[in-house]
């Protein structure tokens, strides 16, 4: 059969979700971008909305931060999923319960996780509480520009974690047992079977959670929204927060939309490099 | 109970005069009403009103108050004629009414003139256009916890608005009052790092709005006297008057828990003080800065009608009804009672207030009437107020958090010159 | 099954410590909606024994929560959730096995275009997004709420992922069988992914269950409300009920969890049961 006989049948199974996509993302996408070309009160393109954000500093500022969060929570998270699934990989009793236990989290509304931590962050909240009784002194947490972006991460892993460690566990169960056997008889121990077997089979898994995980973590906005607003003193200004701020407090349609097309494009350039460094994409 | 038999009879009414006027009339116009306020709270302004107009059905529309304004930059904003009015932040009225996110109203100035005091009309208006309908408005008291006076041994601030203390009287007696009980805060503004009620602090050191210029477009927000206030709001959390780290909407907490001596927010918060157990609080006016005059945070709600409303008239007919129609307001009064701006309105209003809050029912009648007549100062007319706001808001997190005064300031200036210059 | 080893019994330890801190947060909430509304911020510090023990209890919260539009609003998501689940599993698993298995010229631009899908901030996009919509007269609708639910990028790139992983040689002898491709899909591909599809599904289950910004848009009216929704109404402009809102948020994780726990049994391998994997 040759590659042009199958585009019909190919095109039969990809109908339905090309048309969702197209119409329910990328069409409104293009409206956007078509904004983000329109200046305030003009009626042909110009690129001024761009020109304004990159030459706001709180803008400017806002990459800077994105980047850094994403830099810093991406593999901290995806080590932690990946440790966490090799854990509760098993059949031991109650196990199954404990990984929902992991994975509850994501199911509540982000709004209302964010308040819980919120409770939790407050000078006289539960983790101060806590820390005093093992003999720490009082942190200032989300108050403080050198701990805030820090205690935003803390409530994102938590919601998050259990979210990933499950797609791996898909991926883990997928292992053929064989391997390890086999691996048994030839005398490895635990790290090289990880090192050997484990990784190496997971590579599509993982890739999938890495590129999902960070695009996950550029998309941040309801915990920074609810618990610092960006600050203190811009440190956890996230892009989403300003495409947010400007949307749907300023009003200013225009920037908003410029800053949301200068997201995708930074998420589309690291979404690329990763595809690159995971060898995927390809036909094996 | 009341609230119940009112409900009953408009029910009953409603039914007569449907079942009469059913026969004539054609098919019900339905016009969508959006607010942020609770589940049920205009039903029975509603139902009245439908009984006087059987033509006329309204079906209530509510969303969180955060919420409310991307369902209005995009209902409004992608010209939704599902929408006929809804209510409005009137700080937003210059900028709303700039997008044409609001129907001209001007041929209803009359009728507001007659209800509504001068300073209430005009955060309706913009460019002498009128906009939107008087809804509520708002004042601040401050609060003082009566038990902890007690256990210093310091006589209770008077509610008189002669006797009406400084900002640094205030935290001096705070101080106190925390020397002698086992307060853990002085003096906590509850929306701690919002314009509205940080106006009084910053504006009311005689150092301007926040803006000047034409059209209210050119920052000042760092001059001599904002950075004074600042440093004295900065010293509230320094020196462990107020806290830091605890949301607006958690803040309350600190006050009904006891442990805080003086904090200022609306009459909204009665209720809640009220029931809070182990907490005895009485009334005084919220301070002001020596050499000013004392300026209390005021305005609220007003209602909208969309530009795009598909039934404009009957949306118009009830916007009318629940402001300029005493009985009207005084139904979304009973489930919501905010401050009314109808002036007919307010003696009834304040009266059953005070009523509800014996304790303090006398201090309150007192102190609301005065602040809403002598003191209240609007926030300054601007479309691009929102912004200013937000980047406000933001800079007063930062010194709350402790950034220095000055060149947070400072920073917001430019922040806002480049912002307000994109809108001009 | 066999006696527990000291070994296993050491990591169900460690399983079941880490499982309760990431529960923690999830008790504080639950027993703050069993406690009476004043009482919630009040033994938040020091620690001692009511911190983390109500000191009273009371259904108050619990009363008030179906008192009012919640009920239906649970309903509503339950639907939404539901149907996105079901209706975006047949089209994002079709799409992946055209994109993973079937050769053919443009696939990558397909694939491509897939990616880029899911890197655009849904909310971003929810203005243009509502007014196409509306177009289409979906406001307040099941369908308003589902649709965009269901092309989802994620999943597509997910399956693909796993279905790549399926050996070449089962579907050439298939081939060899006489089977067409759609028998290949659905009696080969469909039954060894079982993981990747319940991931899939739980990944369209989220989207729908956290979603917010377009529920309110798309679907404001009472009766089509979502619980995210409704539930963010407990904080009005002049008052915010933690009571309330915690109530709810535990009903909305209680719901989820019961899925969750079913689903378990559908979680074991299936690929490594038959040991057919490369």
């Amino acid at each position: 059969m040759t590659r042009w006989s199958n585009i019909r049948v190919a095109a039969l199974f990809l109908l339905p979700a090309v048309v969702s996509v197209v119409l329910l993302r990328l069409w409104p996408a293009a409206i956007a971008v078509h904004q983000s070309l329109l200046a305030p009160r003009a009626s042909s393109y110009s690129l001024e909305n761009y020109l304004y954000i990159f030459t706001d500093p709180s803008f400017l500022n806002s990459v800077w931060v994105t980047l850094l969060f994403s830099f810093i929570i991406n593999p901290l998270q995806i080590a932690a999923a990946l440790g966490l699934a090799i854990l509760f990989n098993n059949k031991l009793p109650m196990t199954g319960f404990w990984r929902t236990a992991v994975l509850l989290p994501v199911a509540i509304p982000q709004s209302v996780s964010a308040v819980i931590w919120a409770v939790a962050y407050r000078p006289d909240g539960l983790l101060n509480s806590l820390l005093q009784l093992v003999g720490i002194g009082p942190q200032r947490f989300v108050t403080s520009p050198e701990q805030a972006l820090g205690s935003i991460m803390l409530v994102v892993s938590w919601i998050g974690v259990g979210y990933w460690m499950t797609m791996l566990i898909a991926g883990l169960q997928d292992i053929p047992k064989s391997l390890y056997e086999s691996a048994t008889i030839d005398g490895a121990n635990g790290w090289h079977k990880f090192w050997y077997v484990t990784l190496p089979q997971l590579r599509r898994p993982l890739t999938f959670v890495l590129v999902a995980d960070t695009v996950a973590n550029f998309l941040v906005f309801a915990p920074v929204n609810i618990l610092t607003g960006g600050g203190p003193q811009g440190s956890t200004d996230l892009i989403m927060n300003q495409i947010y701020t400007n949307a749907f407090v300023n009003g200013d349609q225009g920037s908003a939309a410029a800053a949301t097309v200068v997201l995708v494009a930074l998420v589309l350039v690291i979404v690329l490099i990763q595809f690159r460094l995971m060898g995927d994409g390809s036909e094996r | 109970m009341h609230i119940i038999k009112s409900g009953t009879l408009v029910g009953l009414t409603a039914m007569f005069l449907s079942s009469t006027a059913g026969l004539a009339m054609a098919e019900p116009v339905t016009i969508n009403f959006l607010t942020a306020e609770a589940d049920g709270s205009f039903d029975a302004a509603i139902a009245a009103f439908e009984a006087e107009n059987p033509d006329i059905k309204v079906n209530f529309e509510t969303v969180p108050f955060d919420s409310m304004v991307p369902t209005i930059e995009s209902r409004v904003g992608g010209k939704d004629s599902s929408l006929d009015l809804f209510l409005v932040d009137t700080p937003r009225v210059p900028a709303m009414a700039n997008s044409g996110y609001l129907r001209d109203i001007s041929d209803r100035l009359g009728a507001v003139e007659a209800v509504a005091s001068e300073a209430a009309q005009s955060v309706l208006k913009y460019n002498g256009t009128l906009y939107a309908l008087p809804l509520w408005t708002s004042t601040q008291l401050m609060y003082y916890n009566k038990d902890l006076f007690d256990a210093a041994g310091i006589a209770y601030p008077s509610s008189d608005a002669a006797a009406r203390m400084t900002y640094d009287e205030t935290v001096a007696l705070a101080r106190q009052v925390m020397a002698g009980s086992d307060a853990k805060y002085g003096f906590v503004p509850e929306q701690i790092d919002r314009y509205y009620q940080l106006q009084p602090i910053f504006e009311g050191n005689g150092g301007g709005t926040g803006l000047t210029g034409e059209g209210n477009l050119t920052p000042d927000v760092a001059n001599d006297k904002w950075i004074a206030a600042g440093k004295f709001y900065s010293s509230l959390f320094e020196d462990g008057l107020a806290p830091r780290g605890i949301a607006v909407d958690q803040m309350q907490s600190v006050f009904t828990s006891g442990e805080t001596v003086f904090y200022v927010t609306g009459p909204w918060r009665l209720k809640a003080f009220d029931e809070a157990t182990n907490l005895n609080f009485g009334l005084a006016p919220i301070p002001y800065w020596t050499d000013s005059k004392a300026q209390t945070p005021t305005d609220s709600w007003a209602v909208g009608i969309s530009p795009y409303a598909a039934h404009p008239e009957a949306a118009l007919k009830f916007a009318e009804f629940i402001t300029l129609n005493p009985a009207g307001v005084g139904l979304v009064l009973e489930s919501i009672p905010n401050v009314p701006v109808n002036q007919q309105a307010y003696g009834p209003y304040i009266d059953w207030l005070a009523g509800e809050n014996p304790a303090v029912g006398d201090d309150l009648k007192k102190i609301m009437t005065y602040e809403l007549a002598d003191t209240p100062v609007p926030r300054p007319r601007s479309i691009g107020y929102v912004a200013f706001e937000t980047v406000l808001n933001r800079a007063f997190s930062d010194i709350r958090n402790g950034s220095d005064v000055a060149s947070t300031l400072q920073q917001a200036q430019q922040q806002l010159g480049s912002q307000l210059r994109r809108i001009q | 099954m066999d006696r527990i080893t000291p070994r296993q019994a050491l990591r169900m330890v460690v399983i079941a410590a880490t499982a309760l801190c990431f529960l923690m947060p999830l008790y504080w909430l639950t027993i703050s909606a069993l406690r009476p509304e004043a009482d919630i911020f009040r033994f938040l510090n020091p620690f001692g024994p009511w911190t983390l023990i109500p000191n009273q209890l009371t259904a108050d919260n619990i009363v008030g929560l179906w008192s009012g539009s919640f009920s239906r609003a649970i309903v509503n998501s339950i639907v939404v959730a539901l149907v996105t689940v079901i209706a975006g599993l047949m089209v994002c698993a079709s799409a992946a096995f055209a994109l993973a298995v079937i050769e053919f010229p443009g696939r990558g631009v397909v694939f491509t275009t897939m990616i880029v899908s899911f890197l655009i901030p849904f909310d971003a996009i929810a203005v243009p997004l509502y007014s196409i919509m509306r177009g289409f007269n979906l406001q307040n609708s099941y369908a308003g709420l589902v649709l965009p639910g269901i092309g989802n990028g994620l999943a597509v790139f997910l399956l693909r992922q796993f279905f790549q992983g399926i050996p070449k040689e089962l579907r050439e002898a298939a081939m060899v069988d006489g089977m067409g491709w759609f028998r290949i899909f659905w009696s080969i591909y469909l039954p060894l992914s079982r993981p990747a599809l319940v991931s899939a599904a739980l990944i369209m289950f989220i989207f729908q269950w956290q979603a917010y910004l377009w529920p309110l848009l798309i679907a404001p009216s009472n009766d089509m409300k979502v619980a995210a929704v409704a539930l963010a109404q407990f904080s009005s402009a002049y008052n915010v009920s933690f009571g309330l809102i915690f109530a709810g948020a535990a009903f909305l994780s209680l719901i989820p969890m019961l899925i969750f726990v079913f689903f378990q049994q559908y979680f074991t391998s299936s690929v490594a049961a038959t040991g057919s994997k490369e």
